[in-house]
């Protein structure tokens, strides 16, 4: 009860308002079915955001103690289901630096080839999805139409669209077919030329430009604080790129930039993924020029590699090994590893630990979506409801990578 | 009121509500196809029906053997040397198309499924543009053509003509049902059934209310959505007037409808009776139009706030006072036009447009000004934000399922559609053909005369209403694919845009037109012919760039479709391998 002789002040000759709470739940179009926002809106202003990132039940690091090394690999594939090359070779990459062996060259050229295509088809994505989610639906059919110019490549290459599968410890699945080179000239040609328009179609537009002008801030200081890695940190100006940090397989030989950002909104992200296509389109033009057309691609190392058919089927060694390999697994010597790679939206991390038996012990994976989903909530605390559309299409949460 | 005037008003509500429905029906699934609401393809079983193919022989048969049979009926009816002559022009004009529309689609046929004999290989090798180039000049040339035949002639002339059309209708007619292939075959009609069938299924779908809806308010909402869309239409006029003669008796009845005018002139002088192609011609005319568009804005706002959930709460608040802003700058936007038309009846608006130039060009800016307004009225995009779909889920109908869904979707195409129309008649001359006028076609700058050719009242009026409809679906046409490419505002942007750049700008077109118009009426009479000259020019900019638009929309829908693949894919190669064909993917 309260009492009755209190002042009155004139704040309280006001209208009473109390937040609105909104549940932006999971099944929200914008919200990739993991994600959940409770907002506390004032009118359409958000006070206050609490963002929560669901599962999306894959287990994944626990599926990968129950098989062998090998039998990760379709699991990695379903991370970032957007670019799956990319962790196909970060996971091959983090089990041969346990192992201790480099694969050769051609192999190297080619995975560098085959990622960098991944990752254009990312950006790509999201790129179009952030335009789709604004109501601009043209640029992202034009983006579908270049990506599927990749991914027709992908499948004459690995067999498969979306989950190639195709990394092996050691090397491959297979090398490369005769006319790879050639499909991949041609169809990067092709893939610049349909960004272009779709850009084209959205760049000139002010209505795209004022949603993403100045939206969705952050600073350097916190963007580090929060462990951000990829395109997202360097939209903020700091130059940090796995590939020109700590240069893996043959990128310390490509002429690239990295495209860094200025004030790290959401026009900054979206640029800098523009350009990192560009950057990754020349990346593959040189890998193509230097990649050597003989040549082995997987290592010559029967306790790794599969040997090949007509061996097994010809040769008792090759038939042992081959059993081996399959029923027991790869060896890994004991001790664990920390190995990370640019993927599409930053650091992907795999750590690694191994009790010398053919399984992995422990499979840690440093998802870079995680880190970067966490500092949503002070990205769009201020802004309005319409913002959290473009704030969280330009973070690219990838539902896969965040659970794990 | 008559009975024949009740009569011919049913008439006239039946064919503006039929061509909103069904236009509305088809734009929904266009429109919301490229938003990947709907299938973007309709597969091998969506919306399809299957017929015997007696059946699609048939159907296939039937219109040209009936077109076949009226033309050669009317070549057997005797008819005075002005209107033979007409219907010789008429005649070799639709000889022309049928021939050269034939030629298109059995290339297409024969390209696709393989030429049967070989007069169709010939044909297949044939380009279907260089086909459709031929046939615009063979028009042109045809209408030269019958223009030198003197008109003693032309009875007999339009005699054959018409026999001919016949015998070629017929031919097309039999070769295409010959063409059909046995068995079972699939009606999709480029994919408009399905429009229907989303309209069946969405019958009969739960209509679900939810648990602490307000329940009344709920269902009546979706009405009040449909029904200003509907009926603000009545007061827009679809044609020119018509002038019925009178049988005698001084009282317009049933036994007038056949005396049909045979010519009228140019000052429309009727002796007889007169109907108006225009369901209500009110004298408030537009005010009516935004008085009607105003109370739109009730349906939103009570479905946003009946339903009992904050997403329709917010889209219906957005809805509310968007509409409301931008009400203002619409009204104000067209007071330029009143202005110059010196009525605000849609008639006389129209009727100043064909006497001088069409409202686009004495208003260039009023026309954005009232193209965004309307945007924002109907709730498009750029301006959707009430019912942006990633944002605030579906905005005010986020609850509601089945055919009040429906409804909902139906009154924003109708809004399109009739927002279309209201363009149209405010700023591209509504029914008006450049160089059409009510005797016939009359090519003239200022006094100097270049070419003539007379017409029937009937000819006229036919054409006329054609226009309309043909220039309203284009503009909706226009507004669709505004929507497939521009993204959204945000919502204090589309606030600061109405109030701060659109209302100014429209306030500054008025007085600046105001000027001009008192300028205008005070200037030497030397001013208005020259003025009269340049409307003459705009009718001929109009008329030259209208033909040209659809040439080239006809050629590029011809256009050869590139199949060039970067890559044979596996699955392809496995399909090869195994005697098969893989269907080719969208091609970039």
């Amino acid at each position: 009860m309260e009492p009755l002789d209190r002042e009155l002040d004139e704040a309280e000759l006001d209208l009473p308002s109390e937040p609105m709470l909104l549940n932006m739940g999971p099944s929200h179009p914008a919200m990739h079915g993991t994600v959940r926002i409770v907002l506390e809106l004032s009118g359409e202003t958000i006070n206050k955001a609490d963002v929560q990132i669901g599962y999306l039940h894959r287990g994944f690091e626990k599926m990968c103690e129950r098989g062998t090394w090998s039998q990760v690999f379709p699991y990695v594939d379903r991370l970032n289901y957007v670019s799956p090359m990319l962790n196909n070779v970060g996971f091959a990459l983090a089990v041969e630096k346990m192992l201790g062996v480099t694969v050769p060259e051609r192999c190297q050229y080619y995975r560098v080839i085959l990622g960098e295509m991944a990752r254009i088809c990312d950006h790509m994505i999201c790129s179009g999805a952030m335009a789709m989610e604004l109501g601009a639906f043209t640029p992202f059919l034009y983006l579908c139409r270049a990506r599927e110019i990749f991914w027709e490549i992908f499948e004459e290459e690995t067999g498969a669209r979306l989950t190639h599968s195709f990394g092996r410890v050691g090397g491959m699945a297979r090398p490369p077919t005769a006319d790879f080179k050639a499909m991949v000239r041609v169809g990067l040609a092709r893939v610049l030329a349909l960004i272009n328009d779709a850009e084209k179609l959205i760049l000139k537009n002010r209505i795209f430009l004022d949603r993403l002008d100045g939206v969705g801030q952050i600073s350097q200081e916190d963007a580090l604080a929060l462990g951000w890695t990829g395109v997202v940190l360097r939209a903020t100006g700091v130059p940090y790129d796995v590939r020109r940090a700590n240069p893996y397989m043959v990128y310390d030989r490509f002429e690239f930039d990295v495209p860094v950002g200025t004030r790290g909104d959401n026009y900054d992200r979206f640029m800098c993924r523009q350009e990192e296509i560009r950057q990754a389109g020349r990346i593959i033009e040189q890998a193509l020029e230097q990649m050597p057309d003989e040549g082995p691609v997987n290592i010559d190392d029967p306790r790794i590699v599969l040997p090949p058919k007509e061996e097994v089927y010809t040769t008792i060694e090759a038939t042992i090994q081959h059993f081996k390999i399959v029923m027991e697994g790869i060896k890994v010597p004991a001790g664990e590893c920390y190995s990370y790679t640019e993927a599409g939206n930053g650091e992907l991390g795999f750590y690694l630990v191994s009790d010398g038996s053919g399984t992995p012990y422990r499979v840690r994976i440093r998802p870079p979506c995680f880190a970067t989903t966490q500092g949503l909530s002070q990205l769009i605390t201020g802004l309005m409801i319409p913002d959290v559309v473009p704030t969280f299409g330009s973070l690219n949460m990838i539902g896969g990578e965040c659970d794990h | 009121m008559t009975s024949v005037e009740l009569a011919l008003a049913i008439v006239k509500i039946l064919i503006v509500v039929l061509f909103l429905l069904n236009m509305a029906a088809i734009a929904t699934w266009a429109d919301r196809r490229q938003g990947a609401m709907v299938q973007d393809r309709v597969g091998p079983n969506r919306a399809v029906v299957y017929l015997p193919s007696l059946v699609v022989r048939g159907i296939v048969f039937f219109p040209p053997a009936l077109l076949a049979a009226l033309s050669v009926f009317t070549a057997t009816r005797p008819a005075s040397a002005p209107a033979a002559a007409e219907t010789m022009v008429a005649a070799a004009q639709f000889a022309v198309a049928v021939a050269w529309l034939g030629l298109i689609v059995f290339c297409a046929s024969a390209r696709s499924g393989g030429p049967i004999n070989p007069a169709e290989e010939a044909l297949a090798r044939v380009e279907p543009r260089s086909i459709f180039y031929g046939g615009v000049m063979a028009h042109v040339a045809v209408f030269f053509l019958t223009q030198a035949i003197p008109l003693s002639a032309a009875p007999v002339v339009a005699r054959i003509a018409c026999v001919l059309l016949g015998a070629l209708l017929l031919v097309t007619g039999a070769y295409a049902a010959l063409r059909v292939p046995e068995g079972k075959i699939p009606l999709r009609l480029l994919g408009t059934l399905h429009a229907a069938a989303d309209a069946i299924k969405m019958i009969w779908k739960e209509d679900f209310i939810p648990k602490n809806a307000d329940r009344l308010l709920h269902s009546l909402a979706p009405l009040l959505a449909m029904f200003p869309a509907l009926v603000t239409f009545a007061v827009i006029p679809f044609g020119d007037k018509l002038c019925f003669e009178d049988n005698g008796d001084g009282v317009f009845g049933f036994g007038d409808l056949p005396l049909l005018k045979r010519t009228v002139d140019q000052a429309f002088t009727c002796s007889g009776h007169v109907v108006n192609l225009q369901v209500a011609d009110l004298n408030v005319g537009i005010l009516y139009i935004f008085a009607m568009a105003g109370t739109g804005i009730i349906g939103a706002a009570l479905a946003g706030w009946a339903s009992d959930n904050k997403f329709s709460l917010l889209g219906g608040l957005r809805a509310a006072s968007q509409m409301v802003s931008y009400e203002v700058a619409m009204g104000l936007s067209v007071v330029g036009l009143f202005i110059i038309y010196g009525s605000v009846r849609l008639g006389d608006m129209v009727q100043w447009q064909a006497e001088h130039a069409w409202g686009i060009f004495v208003q260039p800016l009023a026309f954005i000004l009232f193209l965004a307004a309307l945007a924002a009225e109907t709730k498009r995009i750029p301006f959707d934000q009430p019912e942006g779909e990633s944002e605030i889920v579906a905005g005010y109908f986020v609850e509601y399922s089945g055919m009040k869904f429906g409804m909902f979707m139906t009154g924003e195409y109708v809004e399109l559609i009739t927002s279309s129309a209201l363009l149209v008649t405010l700023f591209f001359g509504g029914y008006h053909l450049p160089f059409l006028d009510r005797d016939g076609i009359n090519v003239a700058f200022g006094d100097a005369t270049l070419f003539q050719y007379k017409m029937t009242h009937f000819a006229v009026s036919l054409t006329y209403v054609l226009a309309f409809f043909g220039k309203t679906i284009l503009m909706a046409w226009v507004q669709v694919f505004f929507r497939w490419t521009l993204p959204r505002f945000r919502y204090d942007q589309v606030m600061r845009l109405g109030w701060t750049k659109l209302l100014p700008l429209t306030i500054v077109n008025m007085m600046v037109t105001g000027i001009v118009v008192l300028a205008v009426d005070s200037a030497p009479a030397g001013l208005v012919g020259g003025l009269q000259v340049a409307a003459d020019v705009t009718h001929a900019i109009v008329a030259v760039g209208g033909f040209a638009a659809v040439v080239a929309l006809i050629a590029g829908l011809l256009e050869p479709v590139e199949r060039q693949r970067t890559v044979n894919s596996t699955s392809s190669r496995f399909a090869a391998a195994a005697g098969g064909t893989k269907a080719s993917p969208q091609q970039a």
